[in-house]
């Protein structure tokens, strides 16, 4: 600062990038106050910091390439030839544990609302309120029936999973096979102890690029959504938004582990419906 | 081990804005992220809890890439201002055009830019941007002038609406 009346180019840079102390602010303020050709140059490099972050502000929202998942994964040969060969598998565990957090957190992380919704949220989020509130007719095959992941991954055209979530409180109930513009929708439907209900829409989605989640609200139900090719998929639900993203994380988790490495395979799993 | 893994994690997402507004292509600035990413992980051992992931890993991700431009000094360099000079045919009337902000980035030299988008896009102190880029304060803030003025002479207002969003206007 060189006092109220003499305002330097590098005293207008560093108000707008909140480089000046309290002091030096209030003081340079009074004397823009009566600078207006100051004014709108400080106006000018405020709004060119604006222009930068509208700018790419998508680039945020982005998940991780595969490239990106693999260039982790490779992280743990260089590492483990470090290790002991009898800590090995442990640490490999490990490794696969830390690079599943960093994809998972990079993914999950920026869920900011986007301005175009793809319909198949919208059809979703209807399945989700026309469903929800049945009694008797909640699914139209129960959980316990074998037949239901079977079916519905051969009417869907590709591997369908029912992500269990009894550990966070959510007992699978089942599923029901729904329309969605010329396409086979699965949902299924989850149960708490105190009666609360969220649906997991899923159908295959062939136009749209992979996404990370993206929130949808609509008459105080929410839904997380997401495209993980060859599957596009909503969880819905009126729970808290924050509670939605955890249970959106777990499904995403249990969704890309490979079957078998965590859950039964489908065949398996339907000859024991309800493993908790 | 992981809570470090996610510092490095919730990174990511500013690494990749900031490359990408560095380097105005999606693919080279994935590639810059994935070399930055590596050497961050395989350091991780090496990093305190208490050390500021996002300066750390702006460094590794800075570092690298003027060792890329070094090593790969094949590619053209970005084209600056000087040497374009500002008229209707040069590439800044297309960045004009185009509306986009993006494009007449490029057209400062890659030091300014640095600058302007640590300090303007990712909110960085001049401090930081000073550690970051090694170079001093002073330095930092007279290439933040001179790349903000250069940045401000390829783009027009009108207004700035409340979004922050530039109309791009021909320079004159």
């Amino acid at each position: 600062m060189t006092g109220p009346q003499r305002i330097t180019e590098a005293d207008l840079h560093a108000f707008v990038d909140g480089e000046l102390a309290a002091e030096e602010k209030h003081e340079l303020e009074a004397a823009l106050a009566a600078n207006p050709a100051e004014m709108t140059l400080a106006r000018e490099f405020r709004d060119l910091n604006s222009a930068l972050k509208a700018r790419y502000a998508a680039k945020l929202d982005e998940p991780l390439t595969p490239a990106m998942r693999v260039r982790i994964a490779r992280l743990r040969p260089g590492l483990l030839r470090r290790i002991a060969p009898v800590l090995r598998p442990i640490a490999a565990t490990l490794l696969l544990l830390a690079a599943g957090v960093v994809g998972y957190f990079a993914h999950a992380r920026y869920t900011e609302p986007v301005e175009h919704d793809p319909p198949f949220v919208v059809t979703a989020l209807a399945a989700h309120t026309t469903y929800v509130p049945e009694v008797r007719h909640a699914v139209e095959v129960k959980a316990d029936e074998a037949h239901l992941i079977r079916w519905l991954t051969k009417r869907i055209g590709t591997e369908v999973r029912a992500p269990l979530l009894a550990d966070l409180g959510w007992k699978l109930m089942g599923g029901r096979l729904l329309p969605d513009h010329g396409l086979a929708a699965a949902q299924f439907m989850y149960e708490d102890k105190t009666g609360r209900r969220l649906t997991l829409y899923l159908r295959k989605e062939m136009g749209l690029d992979n996404t990370s989640f993206r929130f949808y609200e609509r008459d105080g139900f929410g839904s997380f959504y997401w495209i993980d090719r060859p599957l596009a998929y909503a969880l819905s639900g009126r729970v808290s938004r924050e509670e939605l993203m955890s249970l959106a994380n777990a499904v995403y988790a249990q969704l890309e582990t490979p079957p078998g490495a965590r859950d039964p395979p489908p065949a398996s799993r339907d000859a024991q419906p309800q493993p908790r | 081990m992981s809570s470090r893994s996610e510092a490095v994690a919730a990174e990511i997402p500013r690494l990749r804005r900031y490359a990408r507004a560095l380097l105005g292509d999606d693919g080279e600035a994935d590639d810059l992220i994935q070399d930055t990413l590596e050497r961050a992980l395989a350091r991780l051992p090496q990093w305190r809890e208490g050390d500021n992931p996002r300066k750390w890993l702006f460094s590794i991700l800075h570092n690298l890439h003027v060792d890329g431009l070094r090593r790969r000094s094949r590619r053209p360099p970005h084209v600056g201002l000087e040497s374009v000079g500002v008229d209707q045919s040069s590439p800044s009337a297309d960045a004009a055009s185009g509306g986009d902000i993006d494009r007449a980035l490029q057209l400062l030299s890659g030091e300014q830019r640095r600058v302007v988008l640590l300090i303007g896009l990712e909110g960085l102190s001049y401090a930081e941007t000073a550690e970051i880029l090694s170079i001093p304060v002073g330095t930092v803030m007279s290439r933040l002038a001179r790349g903000r003025d250069r940045l401000r002479m390829l783009v027009d207002y009108e207004g700035g609406d409340r979004n922050g969003r530039l109309s791009l206007r021909r320079v004159k």
